[in-house]
């Protein structure tokens, strides 16, 4: 059984940003695309990015906040009572 | 401006505990809680151990299925060890053993269930106590005035004051973060956790697994992977440190799910994958930068998840209650100054908490070097212990010789095992024993003797009897 993870969250969706990247902090690493378990981190003409849909689809888990030691990455978790559910957590 | 004695962002487990504690206190307080309602944004399960029903009986006897329908108890544990191919080439399965003296430990080692549950239960007896819970809120801001904290601002800027607050907002703490205890942990401080939550039918977690609450799978090929059973599904997830991924960590829990032995408990079990989940866990050698003026931090803010397992729940309603206790003390005595507050540390330092501690940094080690090195450690701690566990079985030679070939082959693995042996388990055993077996366990004695006893297995065989 391989598992296909589409389909294994469920989000509320809500307004504002939450996470964002100063690209002038960004030293390139890539330590944010290597840890994000659902993939929402990307690398094009040599600047990291975050996928326009990534309200749909992150963890809330922080580790692209967490391992970011350039500072580059802000996070704030999303507006209360929107975001990821997790009802057998 | 809404104003209270006592602050506590987050509703998590700890924070319902602060907030149950300080209302009893007689403290107007309130706690808040980002999701529609404890319990929904956190994927940590919980393996709710006996110590809980020690400290808190009168709470955990309330805990029963028709509160928590995921209740699941269980007496046995199952250790799984994978080599570098990805075989199970062998396992243990545990139960508690004579030495158990807590009576209920005896019967079952955990009760298992789903946050979404737990959380909303435990809250309930902060509310009852006469805490109020605000659910939907994001506090964003700590409140402050000339420089000092007096409460905290939500994402709508609507305003709470409160001379102490309490930081009970998880791994990646506002609340730490604003008061200037922590911006972010060190990378070895925190691990990423994915989880897989499956489905399985409950009378298949019975009949398959009988009562075993978890397993671990040890392995080579990934970080130690657990597995927790509730009564319609489970667990399975790995973490590491930040700082100890080459890949994608879901890349390893895969490496998990496609074992072949895997595969095939899944189809038995027949379970199907039902959620994705991760989550941020500090793993501390100690907690430090706990508190400053009105502010406490506790459970995973305050980084007090044991260092050996990481085990959060319990930790973490431990240091709220104390915490609570703490605050409602300091705001008698209209002190609420970090020196005023330092009674936190000393409480929780006197716990079973602070007891753990005690050996944080050997246990913290120890956990860091095997389960969590796959490729340096137990790439070759598996084949070892293997060969003990299971070498005798080949029938192809007489056992005699078979016992020399299996001595043999463990010698060959001392030149890795027994630096390993110094390093981490003789500081972790003199620690825990503290100085009774100094003399004993002196690492340059045993180093010296250790491998000339090895030296003195036989190479080759006496003849017991005369030949005719």
């Amino acid at each position: 059984m391989k598992i296909e993870i589409d389909g294994l969250t469920k989000h509320i969706l809500g307004t504002g940003d939450f996470i964002s990247i100063d690209i002038s902090k960004c030293n390139n690493c890539g330590s944010c695309i290597l840890v994000c378990l659902v993939n929402l981190w990307g690398r094009k003409d040599n600047r990291i990015y975050i996928s326009e849909d990534y309200k749909e689809k992150c963890l809330e888990c922080a580790a692209c906040y967490q391992v970011c030691d350039a500072g580059a990455i802000s996070f704030q978790y999303p507006a209360g009572g929107t975001g990821v559910i997790y009802e057998k957590g | 401006m809404k104003t209270y004695d006592l602050i506590i962002v987050g509703a998590g487990p700890g924070g319902s505990m602060a907030a149950k504690t300080a209302a009893e206190n007689g403290l107007k307080t309130i706690f808040f809680e980002r999701g529609r309602k404890p319990g929904e944004k956190n994927s940590s399960g919980c393996g709710l151990g006996p110590r809980m029903w020690k400290q808190f009986p009168s709470m955990m006897k309330d805990l029963t299925p028709e509160k928590c329908p995921s209740l699941r108890a269980g007496a046995a544990a199952r250790n799984y060890f994978i080599n570098e191919e990805g075989i199970v080439v062998g396992y243990v399965m545990t139960r508690p053993t004579e030495s158990v003296s807590y009576e209920p430990a005896k019967s079952w080692i955990t009760m298992n269930c789903y946050r979404s549950e737990f959380d909303p239960w435990i809250a309930e007896f902060a509310t009852y106590a006469g805490a109020e819970l605000k659910n939907s809120t994001l506090i964003v801001n700590l409140l402050k005035k000339d420089g000092n904290i007096c409460g905290v601002v939500d994402e709508h800027g609507e305003k709470y004051k409160a001379p102490i607050v309490i930081g009970a907002d998880g791994a990646v703490s506002m609340v730490a973060k604003q008061s200037g205890l922590r911006t972010r942990w060190a990378q070895d401080q925190i691990t990423v956790t994915p989880q897989y939550d499956f489905f399985a039918p409950p009378n298949k977690i019975d009949d398959i697994m009988g009562d075993e609450a978890l397993a671990v799978w040890w392995s080579a090929i990934f970080p130690a992977s657990y597995q927790v059973f509730f009564h319609d599904g489970f667990h399975q997830g790995l973490g590491n440190w930040l700082n100890k991924w080459d890949k994608n960590p879901l890349f390893y829990l895969n490496r998990v799910i496609n074992l072949k032995y895997y595969q095939r408990l899944l189809k038995i079990l027949d379970a199907k994958p039902r959620e994705l989940q991760s989550h941020l866990l500090p793993w501390l050698k100690y907690p430090y930068n706990t508190h400053t003026d009105g502010v406490i931090l506790i459970g995973d803010a305050g980084g007090f998840p044991c260092p050996l397992e990481a085990e959060g729940i319990y930790p973490a309603m431990v240091t709220g209650k104390i915490a609570a206790e703490v605050a409602a003390e300091a705001i008698t005595s209209e002190d609420i100054s970090k020196s005023a507050l330092s009674k936190f540390d000393e409480m929780w330092k006197k716990t079973s908490v602070g007891e753990e501690f005690e050996a944080g940094e050997e246990l913290y080690n120890i956990w860091k070097a095997l389960p969590f090195s796959p490729k340096e450690t137990m790439s070759w701690f598996v084949p070892m212990f293997m060969e003990v566990m299971g070498g005798i079985y080949d029938w192809s030679q007489p056992h005699a010789k078979r016992v020399r070939q299996i001595a043999a082959h463990v010698k060959s693995y001392m030149p890795k095992a027994l630096p390993f042996i110094m390093k981490y388990v003789f500081p972790l055993v003199a620690k825990i024993f503290e100085n009774d077996l100094d003399k004993i366990m002196d690492p340059q004695k045993l180093m010296s003797v250790i491998p000339k006893i090895m030296d003195l297995l036989p190479k080759k065989k006496k003849q017991r009897r005369e030949k005719l």
